[in-house]
């Protein structure tokens, strides 16, 4: 047993302060404000403290705390992206997670599994080969295996997927590619903000943006009116209802993504593995639950309902990788939503409107970018600037015809 | 069986049916119609399993499938609930989550470190130093889960079906009954579905020592069955409610989907457990628990049981108990006046002593921990909190506890209902109904069971009504009166043991109080941070008392406080069940069976299956696939090319058409000429090639890529309309079969078999003429894709046998041999010709790709144009390019998607490659820069193992550049 | 699963439609600014609330507008391009 559990056997009161406050009000004016209280605006305000030691800021959650994207998906993080300017982002972001725990003390139960894409055909062993090469050219662990390899390190799976579909030719494996407490990402960021200053309102809304010339001046919230100059819309599901405040338009559109967990079972699965042709993704968490996905709900839809379709899906495809699931029961279904962006990379940093910056176009890959998104949109926040590692993801990417292609390792991928 | 009552009208086991089964390595006996959980309990076994966290000995706690603690696993099925699994001869179980046996599990000891281990401890700890966290993980996974997966485990698939209705109800208890009867009075068709084996729900235990109401259900079976148009499905869950009344009904066997009009939620209640020392003791369990024991598995759960009560329901209890032979010691009643009706009075004149404004503040454990041997009584203060003073201690070996009841409100939930707290009934009831959704009965808040049957006949006859076959009035939901069902905190603080709030994970009520304390103090990140409500149960028996316990901890109430949505399931559903037979859509091209008796190696294309080469003894892969290719180049082949696309574009407009889909002319084509197609999509990247035939002035005939042809054909359509053009579309692509002949001697083969002129005045390339090929009609294209002279023929499918026979009879003495698909790629790649989707990616656009000269720039508009007139001004980022690979090195060849490097960086890659060609020289089309581009510039290439090789770039095509092989003369 | 009504075949269940996206209208190229027309092929509404999409209904080959609450799924009514209606 750690030492650190001591105190609680040991003390009469249970020894822990809290970890976040609930302000009583608004103050009538905040250097920065943050709309979305999820990993990454929570994770912003930490980074504005912690590294330009901006603190009058105002993180405004319409719910509450790490409750929509942050706490509804499957918590893979990995970095075996295809472009040059993906790839790069997302391995900084791994490099942040890795140190995490560490930071924030707080066991964010960052685990590092390993990640298989299964590739079905020769075309996608094609692209999960572009894939690693792109990933080893930039120093990312990441390469193609055959199938006995793929079976000798995943020995439940049927390369054969019951002779229903094409069989497993290989997969590009990640070895990095790892499983967090979502949860947990979200109340590291809001306690150490919280302890350096920021203010967390949850259950407040952001009602209106007020725009003089251009440039910010103010949020109306459903608890009265800030002053501000900056404001930061970090979302994801919810911009396109953020975004026509300041008459900003985007390419997003939401789509809801689904996943089911089975009632929890004694570890066997060990790693993380993605099927793009079955369209599948599952791992097993800490407590002992199968956490499995698909792709994305088909049409444009901002709520998160169930459907029985998908969980039939999603079944019949993790049946098909291991036949011996057929006994195991799924216990609950549930949604989250996604804004997706139409190359699979999100849209980061300045906007044309002076101090409007955007955090968006987080699809299905959001949970994984949580630190790097947070600590570049600070320091795009805080010298007005985007950061070297955004650039390539400015919302101006569309019109200038300047697309960063993710399609190939982003769609099913997460 | 030492408990089992006497035979008793109503009960579930069948007595004439023994059943032997064996638990933990004993053999038991019980009856058929019992569970594992009833059958053990008749014989005295009170500990049923372990805890998920702290591996307490649990037992008979809701007995109605939501007893975590006692789910067992056999050899091939695991996570089955004791409390829901039939016992059947040759049954042999053991606990889930163990470690040794169930008595001796040794995890046990981690009940003592429960202290250590507060809620969340496992975000404190674990993680520094880094390294060792991967250690500390091992641990707690291999700790955490409950059953194992069998990994030899193969269900046989599972059939699913599907049923419809105009009115489905849910639950087969007074409320459903009355309801479901109503309305198919009214002559709706109705399904009744009820999870347990029998109907009557709530009838059948809680007002089972009532005469009147056994009649009753008598009366509403007999009713329900005269009914044709009302059919009843027993054993069978609602697993979920989705959109548009489509339901997911789950019974032993398989899913059915049911699509209904109306749909009636009644559903009734969980029976919710009260907060105390020691309140998860095998002996302890919910007052519904005990009831079901007695009355329908006929097993007395105890030999001196203590009530607690906070309800009328509590009184009734103990008569029930002392009716079953139960010394019932004490009826505890939480409430300051007690119980005000009649049956307090029977309670008092059976000489069982009534605690008024008293609660069990702990149960007493026996020295092995495993079950009851008493309960510490203690008075309550004004506040409803536990008195220090005046304990009573009682002998027991059972304790009920009839605190209260929260709705099964998941289905009204997944509906799109929301509900309330109401002080009335303190608990939960619907903030009203939609049109077509009811809630009726105890999940309503309706507990005279009048009342109840009177509500479910509201609900039936709204329905009615809302189907169009109801016209009168609909009565008002009735009222409840009295005291309230249900207690409004029956939880008490207890500093010493675990009073248990989440059974499933072990927590307890200090759990709620640190949580808060920390900062988790709405109801999402209270669930979250402590897990309350995660577990199998989905937190039926906890999640209520958990909105109390923070509603206090906030000083705030219910409403304030709210609630978490509830998401199907109901109960978990098996994947072996949701997965059905998993049908998996293939396609074979017409000349399937041909392929295979050629010996075909069958590759998946899609959705289609495909010759990748055809297999010739002791030959290798790559020595079959080359020398396909040989023969095409020297000889002929054949090749089924039935996946294409193939769309007819006919009417006035036909021709304008075209011209505004693909970024060719079409208007001036001539009738009985083929051009090449090119499409583009509305950001200008290529999404689409083929071959557009004329047939006549109005109808042109337009081949397209296999994998895209469903959603191309899917979009002409949208465009036709929005162009608003005189333009049919017609999609033949499974209707024809298409196969390409293939090489200097095709025409050879070709004359003996068709009827009409071949010679190149009259057919010359890039013509298409109709006509007979071994009798078939045929259209034939003269296109040469792999680069020789070559007739791709479209026939009838129903043809496409006896013209690919006749093919390679008439051209035997040629040396005809069928090709596949890999032989045509090395073919195509050595013409130069790309593959949209290999040699293009998600953002190609055509100047990239060397296609700008099929862009027609000075039509008005073709979907895309505007687009790539903004491309075109700008410089290229990337040319797709020909490379000559060297032909002995010691370095490898690449392989598709290598990287070219140029000063470090990422400057291109392959996307086509070929070791062996029919050129003796391997080659490659690849993505480089501009400045990279010119031929005769090396580049070098990053291959397998990190190593450089050096090629230089090279006109394409490859193979005859001149396009003299295509046109070849007769 | 949902019931779409499609305009020609009336209520049928959402796995025999596809979604086509939004309903946009398209500029003549001619006339507007790259910037402009960047702003049709890229830009969507994607507001919650009403919006109106086009949908297929595939085994009858009808595509069809449809106008939907994109956040209650409700589909307020659906009908053929510039024809005739139906109610949802």
């Amino acid at each position: 047993m750690p030492h650190r559990l001591l105190k609680f056997g040991f003390n009469k009161e249970h020894p822990e302060p809290r970890m976040f406050h609930a302000p009583a009000q608004l103050k009538d004016e905040y250097d920065v404000v943050i709309i979305g209280g999820g990993g990454h605006g929570l994770g912003a305000a930490y980074y504005l403290a912690r590294d330009y030691g901006i603190t009058n800021v105002a993180v405004i959650e319409k719910g509450y705390i790490g409750g929509g994207g942050t706490g509804r998906n499957t918590a893979i993080v990995r970095s075996n992206y295809l472009t040059n300017e993906g790839a790069r982002f997302y391995q900084a972001s791994i490099e942040l997670f890795q140190d995490l725990s560490r930071e924030f003390d707080l066991n964010l139960f960052y685990s590092e599994r390993g990640h298989f894409t299964l590739a079905h055909s020769p075309a996608s062993l094609r692209t999960q080969r572009w894939r690693a090469e792109v990933n080893k050219h930039l120093g990312i662990d990441s390469e193609v295996i055959g199938p006995s390899e793929v079976k000798r390190l995943v020995p439940e799976i049927d390369l054969q997927c019951g002779g229903h579909l094409s069989p497993i030719h290989g997969a590009l494996y990640h070895p990095p590619g790892a499983v967090a407490r979502h949860d947990a990402v979200a109340w590291g960021y809001a306690r150490g903000a919280d302890r350096a200053g920021v203010e967390i309102h949850q259950q407040t809304e952001v009602t209106d943006i007020e725009i003089r010339d251009h440039a910010v001046i103010g949020v109306h919230t459903d608890k009265g009116f800030i002053k501000t100059g900056k404001v930061l819309s970090a979302v994801a599901g919810w911009t396109t209802a953020i975004t026509p405040m300041v008459g900003l338009r985007t390419p997003l559109t939401v789509h809801p993504l689904q996943a089911v967990v089975s009632e929890p079972l004694k570890p066997w699965l060990d790693k993380i593995v993605v099927s793009a042709s079955l369209h599948l993704y599952v791992s097993q968490s800490a407590r002992g639950e199968l956490v499995a996905g698909a792709s994305l709900d088909p049409y444009e839809l901002i709520s998160m309902r169930s459907t029985l379709d998908f969980t039939e899906g999603v079944s019949s495809h993790l049946v098909d990788l291991f036949p011996m699931l057929g006994d195991i029961k799924i216990m609950r279904q549930w949604a989250g939503l996604c804004d997706m962006t139409p190359d699979f990379s999100p849209i980061m940093g300045t906007t044309p409107i002076d101090g409007f910056y955007i955090d968006a176009g987080w699809g299905t890959w959001g949970f994984k970018a949580t630190p790097i998104s947070a600590k570049t949109m600070a320091a795009t926040l805080a010298e007005d600037k985007d950061h070297e590692l955004i650039e390539p993801f400015n919302l101006s990417r569309f019109s200038r015809w300047q697309l960063v292609g993710e399609k190939g390792a982003a769609s099913v991928g997460h | 069986m030492p408990n089992r009552l006497p035979e008793r009208d109503g009960e579930w086991i069948d007595r004439s049916q023994s059943v032997r089964f064996r638990f933990e390595g004993k053999t038991h006996e019980g009856f058929a119609g019992d569970v594992l959980s009833s059958a053990l309990w008749a014989n005295g076994v009170r500990l049923l399993g372990r805890s998920f966290k702290y591996h307490r000995p649990r037992g008979i706690y809701s007995l109605a499938g939501h007893d975590i603690s006692s789910m067992v696993e056999d050899a091939q099925r695991t996570n089955l609930r004791g409390d829901l699994l039939p016992i059947e001869p040759n049954l042999d179980v053991r606990a889930v989550n163990t470690a040794g046996s169930l008595e001796r599990d040794w995890l046990r000891i981690t009940d003592h470190f429960g202290r250590f281990m507060p809620v969340g401890f496992y975000y404190k700890a674990f993680h520094t130093p880094r390294r060792l966290f991967p250690l500390y993980e091992n641990r707690i996974r291999k700790i955490a889960g409950l059953g194992r997966v069998n990994p030899k485990g193969h269900l046989p698939p599972s059939a699913k079906d599907y049923a419809f209705c105009d009115f489905v109800v849910v639950g087969g208890g007074p409320a459903g009954l009355a309801g479901a009867i109503a309305a198919a009075e009214q002559g709706l068709k109705v399904l009744l579905v009820e999870e347990h084996p029998h109907l009557g729900g709530s009838l059948l235990w809680q007002h089972a020592r009532d005469e009147a109401a056994r009649e009753q259900l008598k009366d509403l079976l007999s009713r329900a069955d005269a009914l044709e148009n009302l059919t009843i499905r027993c054993g069978t869950q609602v697993a979920g409610w989705y959109a548009d009344h489509w339901l997911a009904l789950v019974d032993a066997e398989r899913l059915t989907k049911l699509r209904a009009m109306c749909t009636l939620v009644a559903t009734g209640c969980f029976e919710q457990p009260a907060v105390f020392g020691n309140n998860d003791l095998p002996g302890v369990m919910l007052s519904s628990a005990a009831r079901r024991l007695i009355y329908l598995y006929r097993v007395r759960p105890f030999e001196r049981a203590v009530v607690l009560t906070g309800n009328r329901e509590g009184y009734g209890v103990a008569l029930d108990l002392l009716q079953a032979g139960v010394h019932v010691v004490a009826v505890v009643d939480l409430r300051a006046n007690g119980e005000m009706s009649d049956l307090a009075e029977s309670v008092a004149a059976a000489g069982i002593e009534i605690f008024k404004h008293h609660a069990v503040y702990e149960a007493v454990a026996s020295r092995d921990k495993t079950s009851v041997v008493g309960a510490i009584l203690c008075p309550l203060n004004e506040q409803g909190g536990p008195e220090s003073i005046g304990r009573v201690k009682l002998s027991c070996d059972g304790i009920v506890m009839s605190v209260g009841w929260t709705p099964a409100s998941g289905i009204a939930y997944q509906a799109g209902l929301r509900f309330e707290y109401d002080e009335r009934v303190e608990q939960l009831i619907p903030e009203s109904e939609s049109d077509r959704v009811f809630v009726a009965g105890r999940a309503a808040g309706v507990f005279d069971l009048e009342s109840q049957m009177e509500d479910g006949r509201r609900a039936g006859l709204a329905a009615a009504a809302a189907c169009g076959r109801f016209e009168g009035d609909i009565p008002e939901r009735p009222v409840h009166t009295g005291p309230p069902p249900s207690h409004p905190y029956p939880i008490m603080p207890h500093p010493g043991k675990k009073n248990f709030v989440d059974l499933d994970e072990d927590l307890h009520l200090a759990d709620f109080k640190n949580a808060h304390q920390e900062g988790f103090d709405n109801i999402e990140l209270i669930k979250r941070f402590t897990t309350v409500g995660m577990g199998p149960t989905q937190g039926k028996l906890s999640n209520f008392n958990a909105i109390r316990i923070l509603s206090r901890l906030n000083g705030a109430t219910i409403n304030e406080t709210g609630s978490t949505v509830s998401r199907p399931f109901h109960q978990p559903v098996s994947m072996a069940k949701l997965s059905g037979r998993r049908f998996h859509p293939m396609r074979h091209t017409p000349l399937h069976a041909q392929h295979l008796a050629l010996s075909a190696n069958m590759i998946h294309a899609g959705s289609w299956l495909r010759p990748e080469y055809y297999k010739i003894d002791d030959s290798s892969r790559a020595d079959c696939i080359l020398s396909e290719a040989e023969n095409v180049r020297s000889g002929v082949g054949v090749i089924d090319l039935s996946t294409l696309g193939k769309l007819h574009f006919c009417g006035p407009d036909a021709a304008r058409f075209l011209e505004q889909i693909y970024t060719g002319t079409f208007s001036e084509q001539r009738v009985g000429r083929l051009r090449y197609a090119l499409g583009c999509d509305e950001q200008g990247i290529i999404i689409e090639d083929g071959v557009v035939a004329r047939l006549s002035e109005h109808h042109f005939y337009v081949t397209a890529t296999s994998s895209g042809a469903a959603g191309f054909y899917r979009d002409l359509q949208r465009w036709a309309l929005l162009f608003e053009m005189d333009v049919t579309l017609v999609n033949e692509t499974g209707h024809l079969a298409a196969i390409n002949l293939a090489g200097p001697k095709a025409r050879e083969v070709l004359r003996s078999l068709s009827d009409f002129a071949l010679d190149d005045d009259a057919f010359p390339y890039l013509a298409v003429r109709q006509g007979h090929v071994a009798g078939a009609e045929a259209l034939l294209m003269r296109i040469g894709f792999v680069g020789e002279l070559g007739y791709e023929i479209h026939i009838p499918a129903g043809t496409a046998t006896h013209v690919w026979q006749k093919l390679l009879e008439a051209g035997r003495e040629l040396e005809i041999r069928p090709f596949g698909v890999e032989a045509q790629r090395l073919l195509r790649l050595e013409k130069g010709h790309l593959i949209v989707g290999q040699d293009t990616d998600a953002l190609t656009h055509p100047y990239e790709a060397d296609l700008g000269w099929a862009i027609k720039a000075k039509k008005p508009f073709f979907i895309g144009s505007r687009s790539l007139q903004i491309l075109a001004a700008r410089p290229l980022a990337r040319q797709l390019v020909g490379l000559a690979l060297p032909q002995s090195s010691k370095v490898p060849l690449p392989e598709e998607c290598h990287l070219i490097i140029e000063d470090g960086e990422i400057a291109g890659r392959i996307t086509s490659v070929a070791h062996r060609t029919t050129l003796g020289q391997p080659i490659a089309m690849a993505f480089v820069t501009p400045e990279m581009a010119s031929p005769g510039r090396e580049v070098t290439i990053r291959v397998a193992g990190g190593k450089l090789l050096v090629a230089t770039v090279v006109p394409m095509p490859f193979y005859d550049p001149e396009n003299s092989r295509q046109k070849v003369a007769d | 699963m949902k019931i779409i009504h499609c305009p020609i075949n009336g209520p049928r269940p959402l796995q025999e439609f596809h979604f086509g996206g939004q309903v946009r209208e398209m500029p003549v190229g001619s006339q507007v600014s790259d910037a402009e027309w960047a702003d049709y092929v890229f830009n969507r509404s994607g507001e919650p609330g009403i919006q109106r999409e086009w949908w297929y209904h595939t085994a009858s080959g009808t595509w069809f507008i449809a106008e939907r609450d994109c956040q209650s799924d409700e589909f307020i009514r659906t009908y053929l391009y510039g024809g005739r209606e139906s109610d949802a």
